[in-house]
């Protein structure tokens, strides 16, 4: 860039002198030097802020490369299995037929409307990069685009970030929030490179929509309205977490409402979001007419005719210009709003049209519901409730910053700020609750605490740099009037003072860096694990790795029928669909809670029991998962007793008594007859502690992996007696 | 229903016309000195204290204490003597924890906080200078009791924190 020499500080530099042709090229490169220094403020600030986002954006996307980089580039977890299954799938075969696709292969014998039932912005999202990339004639693999499609956009969120800070607060609270999002363990925790999951491409469109939503308040404009009811349609494609904006959005109206905040810009930023938004919405398949019916979508529905009366009234207030009159007025018109919104209500639900809360949202508002009445929800690991620990380790420092972040955002109250505050309570409320959702809360807090990181060290360095120009000042003027011997005062403690700051700036920036720390070292030992390969210490220290699942499902593609229905608990149901490629009874979709009970009931009865109902349903293996040999700690047994509570939830003949002795839950010598003799005590610990000679009448074992991790059963076919 | 009382009262509310054919033609209402409190908003302040209320609350893990229902405080029993000790923190979950474990945590991190907003108060400059000092240095030593605490805490309970710096 071109920057005149203007002199900023009132000094010009001459050019040197010398002979013609070196005078020449070294002139050029003086003055290049020179001229390239000599920028303006702005420029330098602006040159300061793009540098720090390009930093913080690659630094975003290297930090989550922890497990590629070890073991190789493949899909964690579970649930990605079937995410990436389904964007093969439309890779393939294109979207029509991937919108109208009807899967036979899981959930044997009931199959899987796919179309209906997934939220499809994840798949489509990686296959319009795939496709871009194809269209760059750059030849990559579908899965390596699923492996760092989560990686990519936590890169963007961080940009997201920036922006929405820069709208709260100012731009240096901005950059604070995206380095801290670009690091923070909450988020990384599911959206490692691997993990091919709707949450990390959703945490990127809620913040997108909420930015779009408080940057159209703020201006009151319809396309930044307009921009957010897409971001809003965005989101609902990708997650089902969607309920949250919806219902988070029309409280913020509410609160906004109830503060006298109400304005012309809040009605059409929400008006516009809202009508778009929905039909919208309802133009996912999975989520269908929803916004209309179901009751947690009711609040965004009664705000919505709450924002027209309060329109309404204040059309009138300005006709009429009467002030008692209007009060009369207003009395009547709240009471009949209100009366025939109750009404209307009531109607609805009490003919079923509209539907109450489903039992996963409604856990969440009474968290003891889920304990008590649906164990499917209660048993997963997530879905439990939240100790501190786990918010010292996905937070860190950010748990002292959130309410010193909230004092300045109470301090300074303005549209943007009531919204961030909201957010940050209601997720941080929900995370609580549930461990899985501090995923939601991690940019709400890292926005607030960005603001209290901000607001300090603009505090620190103003005390820095104004006791500076205090003193110049002071010492110019003169020693001589009434004013002067405070100034003297100020004087004196002035090095203290500059000390002070200057210490108190280091020990922010050593809190920082250990901020910084903590997070590489969550992220490399506990979030980079892909968990379907496991890895272990060795008698001498070095590292041992079982990859024995992906062994069992490609023992199971090569070695068994190709229409071979496999049956095992359902957390393993995606893996073998994906990578042993063979039809499973349930998978971890979990749609139909009769089907696992009925799996459940089959693991935990007898061996003749189980043989009918694994008749029944036509399953031709059993794949169990056994840790004993190796000192695995979540294999079948341990999960035994969800099975059994899962299968009693349906079937009233399995009884959680029956399998327990004195209340308690023990596998070895002690355990109960009935216990003793089930199914997948058999079929799991058969060899090793407990009833040591089990002999198997129907099932034969089929395979058994090196380490002893995943042991696969052949069901034999009935004797043929006549 | 009733409008305000003047001299010259203005009805247009239809309820309050209803009201006094169908009851209150035959009815006499006394006369009360009743007034509708006036609820005003609580100032900005207050809501804040009410948050960091509740903050300390949900960061404690009170849904986890009210669910799971762990006791008070572990024990455990020395395998030698036969004598019960008590054990505060939870060990070998990272998602598990005691009551009173939680509080205390809670309390450190709420005291952290505290410290920062004390310190931003000190420089407000419409205070006297010794009540500016003592909050800072207040802000300033609660700010790194709860920090130290809080690292020494989350090492009791995972004794591999930070141990393993070396990647392989």
């Amino acid at each position: 860039m071109l920057a005149r020499t203007e002199p900023i500080n009132g000094t010009a530099k001459p050019k040197p002198v010398s002979s013609p042709m070196n005078n020449f090229k070294s002139d050029l490169l003086n003055s290049f030097s020179l001229k390239s220094l000599k920028l303006k403020t702005k420029q330098q600030e602006l040159l300061i802020r793009v540098s720090i986002l390009c930093l913080v954006y690659v630094l975003a996307f290297i930090t989550r490369l922890f497990s590629v980089l070890r073991y190789e580039s493949m899909i964690h977890e579970f649930d990605p299995y079937f995410n990436y299954r389904t964007t093969l799938f439309l890779t393939q075969k294109g979207f029509y037929d991937f919108w109208n696709w009807f899967d036979s292969e899981s959930w044997y014998p009931l199959g899987r409307i796919i179309g209906g039932t997934l939220y499809p912005g994840l798949m489509v999202t990686a296959a319009i990069i795939y496709w871009t990339l194809r269209f760059l004639r750059f030849a990559v693999h579908i899965r390596e685009v699923c492996v760092l499609t989560a990686p990519f956009f936590a890169s963007n969120t961080t940009i997201v970030a920036y922006f929405f800070g820069k709208e709260i607060w100012d731009s240096g609270a901005g950059l604070v929030a995206a380095a801290l999002i670009a690091i923070c363990p909450g988020y990384i925790s599911r959206s490692v490179a691997g993990s091919y999951d709707n949450e990390g491409v959703a945490i990127f469109a809620l913040l997108w929509t909420f930015y779009l939503f408080v940057k159209a308040v703020n201006t009151g404009s319809l396309a930044w309205a307009l921009a957010s009811a897409f971001g809003y349609f965005y989101m609902v494609s990708a997650w089902g977490g969607y309920v949250f904006i919806i219902n988070l959005i029309p409280l913020y109206v509410m609160v906004l409402l109830i503060t006298g905040r109400y304005s012309l810009r809040l009605y059409v930023a929400y008006n516009c979001m809202y009508v778009l938004g929905m039909l919208l919405a309802m133009q996912i398949r999975f989520v269908g007419f929803q916004h209309v019916q179901s009751g947690e979508h009711m609040a965004a529905m009664g705000v919505f005719f709450l924002m027209q009366v309060f329109y309404f009234l204040d059309w009138v207030k300005y006709l009429l210009n009467d002030a008692k009159l209007f009060q009369v007025f207003l009395r009547i018109t709240v009471t009949f709003t209100v009366g025939v919104g109750a009404i209307a209500l009531g109607v609805g639900t009490a003919s079923g049209y509209i539907s109450p809360w489903t039992g996963r949202f409604y856990s969440l508002l009474d968290p003891t519901y889920a304990k008590d009445h649906i164990p499917i929800i209660a048993s997963v690991s997530e879905h439990q409730p939240t100790a501190w620990s786990s918010f010292m380790f996905d937070f860190h420092i950010l748990l002292f910053l959130f309410p010193a972040g909230l004092y300045f955002c109470f301090k300074r109250l303005s549209d943007a700020t009531i919204f961030i505050v909201m957010y940050g309570l209601t997720s941080m409320y929900f995370a609580g609750v549930m461990v899985r959702l501090i995923l939601v809360a991690t940019p709400a807090v890292c926005l607030i605490s960005a603001i209290a990181v901000s607001a300090t060290i603009k505090n620190l360095t103003l005390l820095l740099r104004a006791k500076n120009k205090v003193a110049q000042t002071a010492s110019a003027k003169g020693i001589g009037s009434a004013k002067s011997s405070s100034k003297g005062l100020l004087d004196q403690s002035q090095p203290f003072h500059r000390n002070g700051a200057i210490a108190l700036l280091l020990g922010a920036f050593y809190l920082l860096s250990k901020y910084a720390m903590h997070c590489t070292w969550v992220t490399s030992e506990a979030y980079s694990s892909p968990s379907i390969v496991l890895a272990a210490r060795g008698a001498h220290g070095n590292r041992v790795i079982f990859d024995d699942y992906r062994e069992a499902y490609f023992w199971l593609r090569q070695n068994t029928p190709p229409d071979a229905k496999v049956m095992s608990w359902w957390d393993y149901g995606y893996q073998i669909t994906a990578m042993g490629n063979r039809t499973v009874i349930v998978d971890n979709n979990t749609w139909n809670n009769t089907h696992i009970a009925t799996v459940g009931c089959a693991m935990s009865s007898y061996e003749d029991e189980a043989y009918e109902i694994m008749r029944s349903l036509d399953v031709d293996y059993v794949l169990v998962v056994f840790g004993g040999v190796t000192g695995y700690s979540s294999d079948d047994i341990n999960k035994f007793l969800w099975m059994v509570r899962i299968g009693g939830g349906v079937f009233p003949v399995i009884k959680e008594p029956d399998y327990l002795v004195n209340g308690e839950y023990r596998v070895d010598k002690g355990a109960s007859p009935k216990m003793l003799n089930c199914l997948m005590y058999d079929r799991a610990r058969g060899v090793e502690i407990g009833n040591k000679d089990v002999k198997l009448e129907y099932l034969e074992e089929a395979f058994t992996t090196s380490n002893w991790i995943v042991r696969i059963y052949k069901v034999k076919p009935p004797n043929n007696r006549w | 229903m009733a409008s305000q009382t003047d001299s010259t009262p203005i009805y247009v509310d239809p309820i309050f016309h209803i009201l006094k054919i169908i009851p209150f033609s035959v009815l006499r209402p006394p006369r009360l000195r009743l007034k509708l409190p006036n609820l005003t908003l609580p100032s900005p302040m207050t809501v804040f204290a009410l948050v960091l209320l509740t903050y300390f609350m949900v960061v404690s893990g009170i849904v986890y204490d009210v669910i799971v229902e762990p006791p008070g405080i572990g024990s455990t029993q020395d395998p030698a003597t036969g004598s019960v000790r008590p054990v505060v923190f939870l060990p070998g979950r990272v998602n598990g924890q005691y009551i009173i474990e939680g509080l205390s945590s809670g309390f450190m991190f709420v005291l952290g906080g505290i410290g920062i907003v004390l310190m931003d108060l000190a420089l407000d400059k419409n205070r006297a200078k010794s009540v500016k000092v003592s909050y800072a240095s207040a802000g300033i030593s609660s700010l790194i009791i709860a920090y130290v605490m809080s690292m020494l805490f989350i090492r009791i309970k995972i004794p591999a924190y930070l141990s393993e710096l070396v990647i392989r």
